[in-house]
């Protein structure tokens, strides 16, 4: 009798033992799919760097790379080849151990015109890639790419199983994904809920992790709550342990639990932007997009509407970040409502009866297309607000993130509302200025030789100075140029359950947990 | 000249004072007064507004005059861009009233219309009722969410999704009023005298049947504006900077923890005045309603 009461209550210690292990992370909005290759969201990214490895690692600091599948590499003295010494020990989920032609499927399925994936870029001008050994593999450019080790990093350059990708077909990244993370697949049920299981196997976390693996949770349920004061609840009585996407308002109070710890991490490169299309009447007067960067208060933006949380931008990168060009610190366009007018004046725009300009049968009444939701919201009203006091009318369009990413990728607007991540200058101007990435992500329509040769020059330079040198006349010319309003630096804030250990925030894409090894319940 | 005067000799005694009668019951006044202010308030909005609705400030989320903090510069305190809510609300009655009052009166004439011809005509009246099945069996907020993702959002197709929502029940009633007249014997008698048609119609089928009509009306006002700020709500109405009632509560959502009245007090609005014209609505009924006098 005695030993049947012994066993049930270890039985019971021992089921909530295994409870205890699960989380639940609840988050604003799910991804299409989760196909590294075929998706650009945040969403994707935050769970395929669980499920799946990158063959090199980027340290919290956002400078470092650490290894990941490969454990050692080597790059050519001319930059253009990277030869890489992978791990013995990794393995897929399903068991079966992951090898040189693995790497070699990957990037090739990443760059492959086949894919039409919208990140091929990042990969660099590809001209090989192929396994020398079981567990070596060289990666040969057509051009120096000084970025591709920061692009191996994210989660694009995740290491797929090519038998999985085949038998998938279409269904791949949605019905399923065999990886070799730290967490397997389970579940997806769209607009709801992913849950991933702890691969027991795993032991190759990059060296910065205190846990290198396995993980200590066993079960990670990644929740979708839209709305945001319920995201709030559910981490303020434990719904839900840890969450980066709590809404500013609700900091203090978050503080003020005792249950809750916030953690923060300014390393975050993250800027919410306005884009100007060009070529449009409206925006293409250089002095029409100066005067709304003087107009727009971007301090008060950021204290009022996010209560101080996020840093106001007035550069179109952080000046944090790698090869920013200090030089133009002063001449960032602040607050000046004054001088915006004048200038408006100077350029002819003349303001009518109802006191919008106009120039030449051209009212000042831009259309801004932006994401429906609270964020966009705010940050518009805030906008056409300030742009109101100098006699411009601004329309805003918002569209739910549905159907948005298709409007922005259309000529209809005159400015466009949006938010990215990068990790370095370079990565940011590549993506948004290059001409041949239009009409998407270059919305704006900027197309200039001179920028794409520098973009060039940057992209293959061999040394820090002259990639730093080509980055910074890029960032000179489109700053001069006014092509974007810049709005404000988004930090990276996760409110944690204290039953955790405290997490070190990561940055990368905006995925605040990255691998997930260091979730940990405390003793 | 003539003809008003006949006009006038012909409506029956007691309808006369029939506003006279309203005024004796207290709610009915209350809520006749009440209505009265709001549309005042609606009228009058440019010149009662304390401040510019659409300007914002740096005095963000300002608790209103009754709580601690609150001061007599914002009387309701201000929203989450630091706009004044008073003069917002002033303005989003406005854009509310326009809606429900155009929307109303367009279904309901339209409306009206059919369900009158249905019963005069009594050829028309298969199709006209199956044209009205069709479009009851469509929800108004569904048709809403068509209509701007064509026309784009707007105040304008909210309109005219609300009025084609009021078109099918509208037209239900005024047929069942008109059918019950039609069967009267002073019809017959009109068609006896070999009136033709239009005065038939006007004269004695229109005349018999308004009043049901217009109570009927006064209470769908009510849902109509209740769709329209739910509409609003789900961002397909006024675009912003407008202000609109049930746009207002959706934008309070977010400070709902934290600062309440950005949403509470233009849901209050709401509330009131869908309550009043519904009270008022049910007091008119009781007057004009002939089979309720007793």
């Amino acid at each position: 009798m005695k030993t049947k009461a012994l066993t049930l209550a270890a039985l019971l210690l021992g089921t909530s033992l295994a409870q205890a292990q699960e989380i639940t992370i609840v988050r604003e909005v799910d991804s299409n799919n989760y196909d590294p290759h075929k998706t650009t969201s945040r969403a994707a990214s935050e769970v395929l760097f669980m499920l799946g490895d990158t063959l090199v690692s980027l340290a919290p600091d956002m400078q470092t790379i650490e290894p990941g599948i490969a454990e050692s590499w080597e790059v050519s003295e001319d930059g253009t080849t990277y030869t890489f010494q992978l791990r013995d020990d990794v393995a897929f989920c399903d068991g079966k151990p992951m090898t040189a032609d693995d790497v070699v499927y990957s990037m090739n399925r990443w760059t492959d015109p086949e894919t039409k994936s919208p990140v091929a870029w990042r990969a660099g001008e590809v001209e090989s890639v192929t396994a020398t050994g079981p567990h070596t593999v060289e990666y040969k450019l057509k051009a120096p790419f000084s970025e591709l080790l920061y692009q191996l990093t994210q989660s694009f350059g995740t290491i797929v199983d090519q038998a999985n990708v085949e038998a998938l077909g279409d269904d791949f990244g949605v019905s399923g994904f065999n990886g070799t993370g730290p967490f397997c697949w389970v579940e997806w049920t769209p607009r709801d809920k992913m849950i991933v299981e702890r691969h027991e196997a795993y032991t190759w976390g990059a060296p910065f992790h205190e846990n290198t693996g396995p993980a200590s949770m066993q079960r990670v349920t990644w929740q979708i709550v839209p709305e945001e004061n319920t995201r709030t609840v559910a981490v303020l009585t434990g719904q839900s342990q840890i969450s980066q996407y709590v809404p500013y308002i609700a900091l203090e109070q978050l503080k003020s639990a005792p249950n809750v710890e916030v953690v923060q991490s300014d390393l975050a490169f993250w800027t919410y932007f306005m884009g100007f299309k060009i070529d449009k009447d409206t925006v293409s007067d250089p002095a029409v997009r100066r005067a709304i960067n003087l107009a727009v208060d971007q301090e008060a933006m950021a204290e009022d509407l996010f209560f101080g949380v996020v840093q106001p931008a007035y550069s179109y990168v952080s000046t944090e970040a790698l090869d920013w060009n200090s030089d133009l610190d002063a001449q960032l366009l602040g607050y000046d409502p004054e001088q915006a007018n004048a200038l408006l004046d100077e350029a002819g725009w003349t303001r009518g009866d109802d006191g919008v300009r106009e120039k030449d049968g051209v009212r000042l009444a831009p259309t801004a297309y932006v994401f429906a939701g609270s964020t966009w919201g705010k940050i518009s009203e805030a906008v056409q607000a300030y742009l109101r006091e100098i006699g411009v009318d601004l329309q805003i369009q918002a569209f739910d993130a549905t159907v948005a990413w298709g409007k922005l990728a259309t000529q209809e607007f005159d400015m466009f509302g949006m938010s990215y991540p990068y990790v370095s200058s370079g990565d940011a101007l590549n993506l948004y200025f290059r001409s041949q990435n239009m009409p998407t992500p270059n919305r704006m329509n900027w197309n200039d030789a001179r920028t794409d040769e520098l973009l060039l020059a940057g992209s293959t330079a061999i040394t820090d100075e002259e990639r730093a040198d080509s980055y910074g006349q890029v960032l000179e010319i489109v700053h001069e140029a006014a092509v974007w309003l810049p709005l404000y630096h988004e930090p990276m804030v996760i409110a944690q359950s204290t039953d955790l250990e405290t997490v070190v925030p990561h940055n990368i894409y905006g995925a605040g947990l990255y691998k997930g090894l260091d979730l940990k319940f405390r003793d | 000249m003539s003809a008003a005067e006949t006009d006038a000799a012909d409506t029956p005694a007691p309808t006369r004072a029939w506003y006279l009668r309203l005024m004796r019951d207290p709610s009915a006044l209350v809520a006749a007064l009440f209505l009265l202010a709001v549309c005042v308030v609606a009228v009058a909005a440019p010149v009662l507004s304390p401040h510019d609705p659409f300007a914002s400030s740096r005095s963000v989320m300002v608790p209103p005059v009754w709580a601690e903090t609150g001061s007599w510069t914002h009387p309701l305190g201000t929203d989450g861009q630091g706009r004044d809510i008073l003069s917002r609300i002033f303005w989003g009655t406005r854009l509310t009233l326009v809606i429900g009052l155009v929307s109303v009166g367009i279904g309901g004439f339209l409306g009206s219309l059919l369900g009158l011809l249905a019963a005069f005509r009594p050829g028309l009246d298969p199709w006209v009722m199956r044209l009205v099945d069709v479009m009851l069996s469509f929800p108004a907020i569904l048709l809403g969410l068509a209509l701007v993702a064509v026309l784009g959002p707007g105040a304008g197709p909210v309109i005219v999704a609300l009025a084609i929502a009021t078109v099918p029940d509208c037209a239900r009633i005024a047929r069942s009023i008109a059918v019950s007249v039609m069967n009267q014997e002073y019809i017959e008698a009109g068609r006896a005298l070999g009136l033709p048609a239009r005065q038939l119609f006007l004269r004695y089928l229109l005349r018999n049947c308004v009043s049901s009509i217009m109570i009927f009306i006064s209470l769908r006002f009510g849902q109509v504006i209740l769709i329209g700020a739910a509409l609003s709500f789900l961002g397909l109405g006024a675009r912003p900077p407008t202000a609109e009632l049930g746009m207002m509560a959706a934008q309070g959502r977010d400070f709902l923890l934290f600062a309440p009245h950005i949403a509470v007090i233009p849901s209050v609005m709401i509330f009131l005045i869908v309550l009043t014209a519904n009270v008022l609505g049910d007091a008119l009924r009781d007057v004009l309603d002939p089979r309720l006098r007793s």
